[in-house]
């Protein structure tokens, strides 16, 4: 299979990998390594902003670089009850093939897992 | 279109040599004289001028160097496109042809798809087919063999040795099985046998024995399928085939169609060659074999496919606990060109049947690499597949947080 560069970059060279502990830290997973994919997200927030993400994927490559982009690009950034980008969004930054699209609600799903009790969360 | 190119600089550590060998120069200098000359262009089938004679003499001769390098006669040796046709000529040739007395088949669930395959569409069409589930190892017990035959059963088709895992099979205890029974003819593809181990056709007392060119340093698009002619068979005679291809009665009337002579000289050769082969480069590659298994065994992990002692050094089969197979492919192959124990492109990943027979579980059977050490294989090569595995390995786990229990199958399910 082919990648696109982003996604070679970021399975090649994924920041952010690993888990938080903490106040503040919400922790959301989806997903069973079992049945090939399985995502967790750690995000500690503040005030509804984002102060720092983790993630840990067993995953494919297009999985685990929309993770670890996911887990860069929100930092600094408000909470809310999406993806910072839209699935679609993410299907085409990648190019991530439409079999592979289960993957991308994996995500999403271990992403607002953590998220959405995150968004009140006032530390 | 173009093709995806490879600078010398960018190209990966060939270790496929399983899939597939690069041709030896002087088998490719062989065919191209045969193409260039203005002597040898004839068609091998006609006999009214010296042009077919010529081409004629130059099919024999590969029809003699492939029968010495398998121990089988000349007059043996059928030319097919490759082992694929060969394996259909001799699953639908001999069904087809026996029909009336029997139509049940024994294989192993371990066996190529160019046998499963047919094996398949034959039960489409009828027949019964009783597939063998081998040992943890890989390996068949003859006795297994001898407890699927029935009264009706016309073929047994086993492998030699196993294209993904490198097991080999004991065909001649096999073949004393179907002998002492007396019903069925043995059909043995040795795609993968050629070069890699001896092979004594007629002493293994086999009826049938598939044969690639490409797999042996010749080129690909030649093979040939070996017909006994034992008048001794189970059957009380020769086995005899039903053809898969009519249109001229080339080969004894069992595969029609005009020989291509430059690909059979090719193969002729490439067996002559891997027949002469030393037992230094076996040691060599056998020495190869076990410094890579030691280099990846250090990583922590490692679980060897298949049977180490009844195996060819030429095959390594790992898989790779608490790694993801897509990923592991895809962090090895700018440096390694390797198989994979997966079709793990695609949400309909189908995790290789092989492992799954030998009781590996379905992560384990895709996080499996497959390494194929050949001529070409040095030191340095292997050398590198260590250093990238000793890398990629433990980063993956890293993400997927694996590391530390290493075992999938070991950790809580999230």
């Amino acid at each position: 299979m082919n990648y696109n560069e982003v996604t070679r970059r970021y399975f090649e060279s994924p920041a952010n990998v690993g888990e938080l502990s903490g106040p503040g830290v919400f922790r959301g997973a989806a997903g069973k390594r079992e049945e090939g994919t399985w995502v967790q997200f750690d995000l500690q927030c503040v005030s509804g902003t984002l102060q720092a993400a983790r993630f840990l994927a067993f995953a494919c490559p297009h999985t685990i670089a929309v993770s670890a982009w996911l887990a860069e690009q929100s930092v600094g950034k408000t909470v809310t009850r999406t993806l910072p980008e839209s699935v679609q969004e993410l299907r085409d930054r990648f190019d991530v093939p439409v079999d592979k699209m289960g993957r991308l609600l994996i995500i999403e799903d271990a992403w607002l897992a953590a998220a959405v009790p995150a968004i009140d969360y006032r530390g | 279109m173009s093709a995806p190119s490879m600078t010398a600089a960018s190209a990966a550590v060939y270790l496929d040599h399983a899939s597939t060998t690069p041709v030896d120069a002087r088998v490719a200098l062989a065919m191209a004289e045969v193409l260039n000359s203005e002597t040898e262009f004839g068609n091998p089938a006609s006999v009214s001028h010296d042009y077919g004679d010529i081409a004629g003499s130059l099919v024999e001769q590969a029809r003699r160097q492939v029968a010495a390098a398998v121990g089988a006669g000349p007059g043996e040796v059928v030319w097919t496109s490759g082992a694929t046709e060969a394996n259909n000529l001799a699953l639908f040739g001999v069904a087809h042809y026996y029909r009336e007395r029997g139509r049940h088949i024994v294989t192993a669930r371990t066996e190529h798809k160019a046998v499963l395959d047919p094996c398949r569409e034959l039960e489409r069409r009828g027949w019964q087919i009783t597939y063998l589930i081998p040992d943890r190892d890989g390996l068949l017990d003859p006795n297994q063999v001898a407890a699927a035959l029935r009264t009706d059963t016309v073929l047994v088709s086993i492998m030699h040795v196993n294209n993904e895992i490198g097991v080999v099979q004991n065909i001649g205890a096999i073949a004393a099985m179907c002998a002492r029974h007396g019903s069925a003819w043995l059909h043995v593809d040795a795609a993968q046998s050629v070069g890699k181990c001896p092979i004594d056709f007629a002493g293994l007392g086999v009826d049938l024995m598939s044969l690639s060119g490409h797999k042996v340093y010749g080129p690909k698009g030649v093979g040939a399928l070996v017909v006994s002619e034992r008048k001794d068979g189970p059957r009380g005679g020769r086995v005899q085939l039903a053809p898969l291809v009519y249109g001229g009665g080339q080969e004894r009337g069992l595969r029609a169609g005009t020989l291509a002579t430059h690909q059979i000289v090719g193969m002729g050769l490439a067996f002559e060659l891997a027949a002469s082969i030393s037992s230094t480069e076996t040691v060599r590659i056998a020495r190869l074999q076990r410094r890579l298994w030691q280099g990846l065994a250090s990583i922590g992990g490692a679980l060897r496919n298949g049977s180490a002692t009844h195996s060819v050094p030429h095959l390594l089969n790992v898989s790779f606990e608490g790694v993801e197979g897509e990923s592991l492919l895809a962090a090895v192959r700018p440096h390694l060109a390797v198989s994979t124990g997966s079709a793990c492109n695609s949400a309909l990943a189908e995790p290789s049947y092989v492992l799954r027979a030998l009781g590996r579980g379905e992560r384990l059977s895709e996080s499996s690499l497959r390494f194929g050490l050949g001529r070409t294989t040095t030191d340095a090569d292997i050398d590198t597949a260590i250093a990238v595995l000793s890398r990629e390995v433990p980063r993956l786990r890293n993400i997927a947080g694996t590391q530390s229990a290493r075992a999938t199958s070991a950790l809580p399910a999230p």
